[in-house]
Parts: C-alpha cells; structure tokens; sequence
C-alpha cells in the first residue's frame, strides 16, 4: 500500500481528547478510595444494625409504614462479605482514607471550575428530555440519540448528581464525625441520628450509581472506556468536536 | 443515562495488521483533524473493498452515511488507518501508565494492610488517629457546648459494657482514690499510701440486667467482640499465656497507667464530693457502636472538682493528662486536662433522676458529651492527674485513644 500523506486525504475519524489528564486521575484514585470508604463504613455500621438488644434501628429498612420487608443488611450478607467483628478495622482505615476521598473531591470540584470542563458536566435546559430519551432509546424502547458534545443529558444529570452525593456524603460524615464540635451542622441536618440516616442511604445511592455505571460503561464498549484511561476517543469527524468546543469558551 | 458513543473500537482489528510505523508518520493530529472537511458518505465504496479495518470501518460508515459521494475508499481507509494507528500507539503508553498507577496503588494498600499493628491498630491507621487527633484539638479545642434536651426527651440509657462493675461495690467501702493533687498533704483526706485503700465486694448477684456489649455473649472474651481479626489470634494467645494479673482481668490486661505502691494522695468520700455545687444536665450519649440516647444527668461539674483539688504542677506546668480507673483496675480511661474542665464535664452520681445502679457506674461515673461512650467510665475508684499519656482500655483494643465528638 503506498503511504499517502495523511492531510491530502479525507479521513471519516478522528482522535478526540475527550477526558483531561486531572480528571483521569481523580476518577481512578476516587474509585478504589471509594470503595475503602464504602466498604470500612459498611464494618463500622455492623456494629449497630442488628445487635443483641434488637435496638430498633426502622430506619435502616425498607418498608410502608410498619410492614418492613426489608432491614439492612440481612445477616447472610454480613457473613458472606466477612463483616462481622471488624470494626476497629474499619475506624482505622475509615477515618484514614476520608481524607484521601475529600481532597480527591474538592480538588475534583476545583478543576471543574477553573478548566471550564463544568460545561460539558451541568445539566442544560434540555437535559432532562434528553435523559428521557436516551433511557427509552437504552430500553429499546425508541430509536435515535440526541446530539451531545461530551455527555448526553443522561449522564449530565447523573454526574452531576454524583457530585452533590460527594458534596452530601462529606457533610454528613462531618456531622457525625464531630457532632459537638460542630454541633449547629448535625442539628441544621435535623440531629446525630438524622445524619447517620442520610450518611447511610448516600452510601446506598452511591453503590446504586455505581452499578448503573459500570453496567452502562460495559455496554458502552471499548472506545469509552478506553478514553478515561487514555484520555483520547475515537470519533467519527462528522461528530461535534469535544475539542471544538473547549476553544470556544476562551 | 447513556455513555454509549456510536464509534467503534479500532483495536478490535487483529494485532498482526500493519504497525503504526509503516502507516502513520504521525503527521496527523486531533487538531489537524477537526480543520479538515468531515467526509461525506463513502458507504458503497468501502463496502466494495473491505482492506484493512472492516469491523472497524463498517460501523463508522453505517452511522454516518447519508448521500454517497465519490472518493477513493482506499484513500479514506488508509487515512483512517493512519488514525487509528496514533491512536493504538498513545493507547498503549496510557496503558502502560495506568498499569504502572495501579501497581503503585496497590502497593500503598499492601503497605497498610501489611504495617505492625499499634495497640490492635495497624500503624499508619493509627497514626492517622493521631493526627486526626490533633488536627481536631487544634481546630476546634473541644470548646463547643453540646446541644442539651428537654427531661421530655430522656430516657433509661442502655448498660453496655460491665468491665470493673461485675461485682457489687460495698456502698461504705468506697473512696475516690485522687493522685496529683496540688498540696496534697494539706487536705484532711491525705494518706501516704491510697493503693493499700481496700474496696470491698458484695458476693450477692445483682438483680439488674447487667447488659450486652455487642452482638455476642456478654461472656464471651472482648478480643472476640471488638479486635480487628488479623490481631486476634495473637491476642488469643497472649490471654491463654498470660497469667490472670490481680488487676485489669478483662482483655485488654493491666493498664500500665495503675497506680505503684506507695502512691500518696487524697481518699475523697461521697460527702466531699456532694460539697461542690450540683449541675443537671440533659445531652446525647453517643456510643462507638452507632446507637445514641437523650439522658438526664446529675452530679458535679469536674471542672468545679479541678477547682476545688487543682493539680499539682510538674516542671512549673500543670499536667496534660488526667487518668482514671475502675477500684478493680479492670476498666481504665485517659482524658486531656483541658476536657475534663470542659463545663458539661460531669461526675455523675443520678441518672434520670435516680441514684446510679451497679451496673452503671454507682455510686460515681463520668459523662462528657465531648466523648464517645468508652471515654465515659463507670465506678470512678481512681483520678489521677499525670504529664504521661494515661493508658487507656478501649485504645489497646484498635480503638482512638481521643474519641473526641
């Protein structure tokens, strides 16, 4: 095959720099950081979700008024995750990596602000038709994607949601962690126990958002996943440019 | 919420294709690439001639296609190839990267997971106590007031944990044992030796529901309810080797704050305590284990008992610590001086209106609501005030020796 000079061609693709290096980082060093945090909680919080005097903790269940079908967590999960007993073991590694979570974060948050990449990351007017959409077409209920630079509407709301949970999920913990110290933050969040209830059930939401992403990032394939390693993406050239649009804000 | 992207992967292609080499002299760039006309449709032409990339290919093409043009498949194919091969190029860099992160990543786990364990806590876990610690006396001096309830609110708190309350204290035979103190040989209540103070014990079984700890037998050995399992196994031979001490007979041994022999000091007795003015309080107790409780407090402020037994000075200084501990040494606590002067620092003798029971702590116990529960010790036999670090039960056992709320 003789070698053609690229640019005297007309190529159908092109590499995109979808995902900047900060954000690469922070998103893997957040994932197993994450992970530590959800995990040792899960150790701590064994040692009052189903102890010897059934301290009657109905807010951590699911159910309608009295009838609970479900507590949290039922005593085969503990043993089959190995939590029973572990407890000093999740202070220690809790309140160790809580700071890792919250400078990943709030670093996050920063870069977000000062490289501009929040646009492509805060939900438009349109976001939430789009989301609609993009759900229904991910059901196969409706045929054709709306147009998106970055992020379609679906993933504008969730990632930005994701944000708020870190936001949620960092005021909470302080309220339990210091609920003398700062007292007027554990009451403003309606007391200690109301804290604890909201530290729980972010939890919750973030395994929930985990499992949606990983199972959308599988269906996604290769090219996406490939691009918050490497940072660059395969796009076809009709596509709007990510990097376009990027120049456009300055 | 969607992240599927309509491209394709290009690695899908078999790796014995041409090298990026051959192909691309890597002249084109991503920006290069946006100046450039998006092609048009192209579909029939590379559908007629599948060369190089055809999975590939084909799926760009068939999301794009909307009139077919006329260009040279083999161009436009060898121009993306010439794409594709950059981009399996800086692929594979980034992956050796990311690789080389996660090695490092795990490595830093291993390091902690593998680290010595510090008083049942490994050592950078329990230096991260220590500088929370820190962190948090700087920040905030443990001055704030805790939010107090109405008596509406209280109730009977739990009985948990019952080291150095097992037996039931003779009421007469007790005496506050208090070290430290500043002229001690002034007070009345001073003797040369307050170790030879002997507390006696009633062998009658107590009709008070003595409690749980956790989840497991109250009998069952502490080591088995609280201590990380890497560190429990050589607990467990530690307590099968280790003779049974004549104090600290609960898991976590003796304190090695416990008092020498020949200590001089003060023997207070219920009457001087009650001379200081009485204080109610109504706050959260919050335990380690999650659970909280509104309680109705009353005794005399320890602020108010450090007023009336200051400490003596060390070096020209007043101690740091103060050191407290159960008759039969089995429970002890250490506190920093400036938390036991914190005004809703208690020394407890009523809860919820009502003498102390045995098994929470009669006749005196402690509440600070700048602590979590383990910090606030029942049956105070001992307050000692020190410049050493005081031992502390909870702490051998992996938990924070500062606890503070």
């Amino acid at each position: 095959m003789s070698l053609v000079s690229a640019d005297k061609m007309t190529v159908t693709i092109r590499i995109e720099r979808k995902h900047p290096l900060a954000i690469r980082w922070m998103h893997w060093v957040n994932f197993p950081v994450l992970f530590t945090m959800i995990w040792s909680g899960i150790l701590i919080y064994w040692n009052d979700s189903d102890n010897a005097y059934r301290h009657p903790h109905a807010i951590y269940r699911i159910g309608i008024g009295k009838v609970t079908l479900l507590r949290l967590f039922p005593e085969w999960v503990y043993r089959q995750m190995n939590v029973p007993y572990h407890v000093t073991e999740g202070l220690g590694y809790h309140f160790f990596f809580m700071w890792i979570f919250a400078l990943n974060g709030i670093a996050y948050v920063i870069f977000l602000v000062l490289s501009g990449e929040w646009r492509f990351l805060v939900p438009e007017r349109r976001s939430l038709r789009d989301a609609i959409q993009v759900t229904l077409v991910d059901l196969h209920l409706r045929k054709g994607l709306p147009e998106q630079i970055k992020y379609n509407g679906a993933q504008r709301i969730a990632y930005s949601s994701v944000i708020l949970m870190g936001v949620g999920i960092l005021v909470t913990g302080l309220a339990i962690y210091k609920p003398t110290q700062l007292h007027w933050l554990t009451s403003l969040l309606g007391g200690y126990e109301m804290a604890r209830w909201l530290h729980f059930w972010i939890t919750m939401s973030f395994l929930a958002f985990f499992m949606v992403h990983v199972g959308q990032v599988v269906l996604a394939g290769w090219n996406n996943f490939r691009a918050m390693v490497s940072g660059r993406e395969i796009q076809s050239a009709n596509d709007p440019s990510i990097e376009l649009a990027r120049r456009s804000w300055k | 919420m969607s992240e599927q992207d309509p491209v394709p992967m290009e690695d899908q292609k078999p790796a014995s294709d041409s090298t990026p080499a051959e192909l691309a002299p890597s002249t084109t760039s991503e920006t290069e690439a946006d100046k450039r006309d998006p092609a048009p449709s192209v579909s029939t032409v590379a559908k007629a001639e599948p060369a190089i990339d055809p999975i590939a290919l084909e799926a760009v093409i068939e999301t794009r296609v909307e009139e077919p043009d006329v260009i040279d498949g083999v161009q436009v194919k060898a121009a993306n190839e010439a794409v594709l091969a950059e981009s399996r190029e800086h692929t594979r860099r980034a992956f050796v990267l990311a690789a080389a992160g996660a090695v490092a990543g795990y490595g830093f786990y291993r390091w902690i997971d593998q680290s010595p364990g510090v008083a049942m806590q490994l050592r950078p876990l329990r230096r991260a106590f220590q500088a929370n610690a820190a962190i948090a006396r700087a920040v905030f001096r443990d001055r704030a007031l805790a939010p107090t309830y109405s008596l509406k609110e209280a109730k009977d708190l739990r009985v948990n944990g019952v080291y150095g309350l097992k037996k039931m204290l003779v009421p007469e035979s007790w005496r506050l044992q208090l070290v430290g103190v500043q002229d001690a040989a002034r007070h009345p209540q001073f003797t040369s030796d307050v170790t030879v103070w002997e507390y006696r014990y009633v062998d009658t079984a107590s009709h008070e529901d003595q409690g749980h700890d956790t989840k497991i037998d109250p009998n069952a050995r502490t080591a088995e309810k609280m201590a990380p399992m890497p560190m429990m196994d050589q607990a467990t031979v530690e307590e099968n080797r280790a003779e049974r001490m004549p104090r600290g007979k609960e898991e976590a041994g003796e304190s090695y704050s416990t008092l020498m022999p020949q200590t001089p000091g003060l023997l207070l007795t219920m009457d001087d305590l009650l001379k200081l003015p009485r204080h109610e309080l109504v706050t959260q107790f919050k335990c380690i284990e999650g659970w909280s409780e509104i309680v109705h407090w009353a005794g005399v402020r320890m602020a108010d008992f450090l007023e009336a037994y200051p400490p003596a000075f060390i070096d020209g200084r007043e101690p740091k610590y103060v050191y407290m501990e159960t008759p039969d040494g089995d429970y002890y606590t250490g506190y920093d001086l400036n938390v036991c002067r914190h005004p809703q620092t208690l020394l407890v003798t009523e809860m919820m209106g009502a003498p102390l029971t045995q098994y929470h702590g009669a006749p005196l116990r402690l509440h600070m609501p700048t602590k979590y529960g383990y910090k606030q010790i029942k049956r105070i036999g001992l307050i000692s005030y020190t410049n050493r670090k005081p031992d502390d039960y909870w702490t051998k056992l992996g938990y924070d020796w500062y606890a503070g709320l």
